[in-house]
């Protein structure tokens, strides 16, 4: 469906130097920097998937998003979206896709979004029986109906959001981008949005390319991510065998009885392996001992027993790496290396 | 082409709509305007007071009266500055919203402009024109023009509309580079109100700039038009400026149509 073939995307900008001596001097200055936003990215997308597109912030994700939809023509390389090639034939793509940009909207600002809906139809000459059932299922699984007569500046950002995934739907596009679609949301809302795009792709097989900050999105709606920093892709797989391979780690929070020796107490110690695999810490003033360890190396019980062993223990709590605690270490990049 | 009508013709009902409601706005911009053709009208009196001959630059009094009016209803009717929303779209970023349906933005941006034209026609120009007829007929006692000028007159306005709105396209283009073109807007409508013959008529610049003039698309906005409603233009004349504006569009157009190929190539979205 989508084919991206070692795309790259080079920014050109004049050089800007600091303080007002700077502003004077960059005048005259005829210096040029470059930044490559996007650098030698491939991937393949298959037709129903939905995949999580992640990354820092700038780490070029909304940049790839536009050279697909066509918006920016990328330096190198090409990608071929469902046969079109999007920086050449543009308008012939946008026929195809639905795009929602979340910090944006596409909506007429001072029309009620009825009205808006009513333009769109025109652009994308859509019949007006497939209009009709559009719009009943569009109601059904975004609630317009409350709002669809009120002008799109009087909405609340989650009604205005709703609004903008309904335009972009409104043409039954076989390829669907949402950038940031959850940004700023609550999370009723956030959850209303999840569960639409889920409806739609199940009811239309609609290829989804999702970009989010909020792992929640990722964990509810891809199977599939792909990762990238600083313009490079550094992850492509699923989500289970990111987690697998990264998520190895486990956490177990436990309340103590409170004892003196416990500022010294180390669990590697009793088990006998690294401090590298297991590392104690002890909050003295909550009386709370956290243990972090790799699962595959030492077992749960073995690591409780230990403790049960020294001193007496009120409550255990389990925790498993969460895919945010991941993500978090791409972006930091501690695993960045082992990934690539 | 209805099927592009269908989808662009909105743009022009939205416009217009938008324009209603922020007519404080509008009628305080045209009382500014009108307000200045009142100075130009007061200062042409005071020349043609002092002046020995009674025709200056080919204009006889009453003429530089009608003159000066036109040109208001004219200028006011034909300039819809589309760089201004070109601009407004590059610095919020929202350019990539027009870019991203199936649709050219140019054409969005000519549909939107016709419907502020309309809107300027209907509100304050075609009452003013009236009143400029009641008083050419009533005080200056010369003849209501036949219908054959109004319709030129029309068709020429048209031109000169599509004229101004494609050289504003290409003028907006400057914005996907400098981002902010706030002062090149004010350079601009500085110059045009002389390249135009907004200020002063044309045949009143000397004999070498005019021939220059011949050559720049500019006195095809706002002077033919005028020009061909005071009657100025006759037989081959008339057919000659009607053909200039008809070529200035194609031309105009074509520039547009090549610098935005470039453009696109090159652009840079702001803002996430």
């Amino acid at each position: 469906m989508i084919q991206v073939s070692h795309i790259s995307k080079e920014f050109i900008s004049p050089k800007k130097y600091p303080g007002l001596r700077g502003a004077i001097k960059g005048l005259f200055s005829n210096e040029k920097v470059k930044k490559m936003a996007v650098d030698d990215i491939s991937f393949h997308i298959n037709k129903g998937e939905i995949v999580g597109y992640i990354g820092s912030n700038g780490a070029g994700k909304s940049t790839t998003i536009k050279m697909m939809t066509g918006i920016l023509t990328p330096t190198n390389g090409e990608c071929i979206v469902n046969g079109v090639n999007p920086s050449k034939y543009r308008k012939e793509n946008a026929q195809n896709i639905g795009v929602v940009f979340g910090q944006r909207t596409q909506l007429w600002w001072d029309l009620p979004l009825s009205e808006s809906f009513s333009i769109l139809k025109e652009i994308y000459n859509v019949s007006d029986e497939d209009y009709k059932n559009r719009m009943n299922f569009l109601n059904e699984v975004l609630d317009l109906e409350e709002f669809f007569h009120r002008p799109v500046r009087t909405l609340s950002l989650g009604q205005r959001m709703r609004g903008d995934l309904g335009a972009a739907l409104l043409h039954n596009p076989k390829v669907l981008y949402l950038d940031e679609p959850t940004i700023g949301l609550d999370l009723v809302v956030k959850d209303k949005i999840r569960k639409a795009i889920k409806t739609i792709n199940d009811n239309y097989e609609t290829t989804i390319i999702l970009t989010t900050h909020d792992i929640d999105d990722i964990e509810e709606l891809c199977s599939r991510i792909i990762v990238i920093d600083e313009g490079k892709k550094i992850y492509d797989g699923s989500l289970k065998e990111l987690k697998e391979k990264y998520g190895s780690k486990r956490k177990i929070r436990m309340e103590v009885k409170h004892s003196k020796e416990l500022a010294s107490f180390s669990t590697a110690e009793k088990l006998n392996c690294s401090s590298n695999d297991c590392l104690t810490e002890y909050d003295a003033d909550n009386h709370l001992l956290t243990i972090s360890f790799d699962k595959h190396k030492i077992e749960t019980p073995q690591v409780i027993s230990s403790v049960m062993e020294f001193t007496d223990v009120f409550d255990v709590q389990i925790q498993e790496t969460e895919l945010s605690e991941i993500v978090k270490q791409i972006y930091n990049h501690e695993v960045s290396e082992e990934l690539v | 082409m209805r099927r592009k009508l269908k989808i662009y013709l909105p743009f022009t009902s939205n416009e217009l709509k938008r324009q209603l409601s922020y007519k404080g706005a509008f009628y305080l911009f045209m009382l500014i305007s009108l307000f200045g053709s009142f100075i130009s009208y007061y200062l042409w009196m005071a020349i043609y007071g002092n002046s020995e001959s009674g025709v200056l630059g080919g204009f006889s009094k009453n003429e530089m009266i009608i003159y000066v009016f036109m040109v208001y209803v004219t200028s006011s009717i034909v300039t819809v500055s589309i760089a201004d929303w070109i601009s407004d779209d590059v610095v919020m970023g929202t350019v990539s919203m027009n870019l991203i349906k199936p649709m050219d933005y140019r054409i969005s941006l000519i549909f939107r402009a016709l419907g502020s034209m309309l809107y300027r026609f209907l509100a304050p120009g075609v009452f003013i024109w009236i009143g400029i007829e009641v008083y050419k007929v009533k005080v200056l006692g010369m003849d209501f023009p036949n219908i054959l000028s109004i319709l030129l007159f029309i068709l020429s306005c048209i031109m000169s509309f599509l004229i101004y709105v494609l050289f504003d396209f290409c003028f907006g283009m400057i914005s996907f580079f400098t981002t902010h073109i706030f002062g090149m807007l004010l350079v601009k409508e500085a110059l045009l109100s002389f390249l135009t013959g907004q200020l002063i008529p044309i045949s009143f610049f000397p004999e070498s700039l005019q021939h220059v003039f011949d050559y720049l698309p500019f006195s095809s906005m706002v002077y033919t038009p005028v020009m061909i409603y005071l009657g100025k233009y006759t037989g081959e004349t008339l057919c000659y400026m009607l053909l200039r504006q008809c070529i200035w569009v194609i031309i105009l157009y074509l520039l547009g149509s090549l610098i935005w190929r470039k453009v696109t190539k090159r652009l840079i979205v702001l803002g996430g």
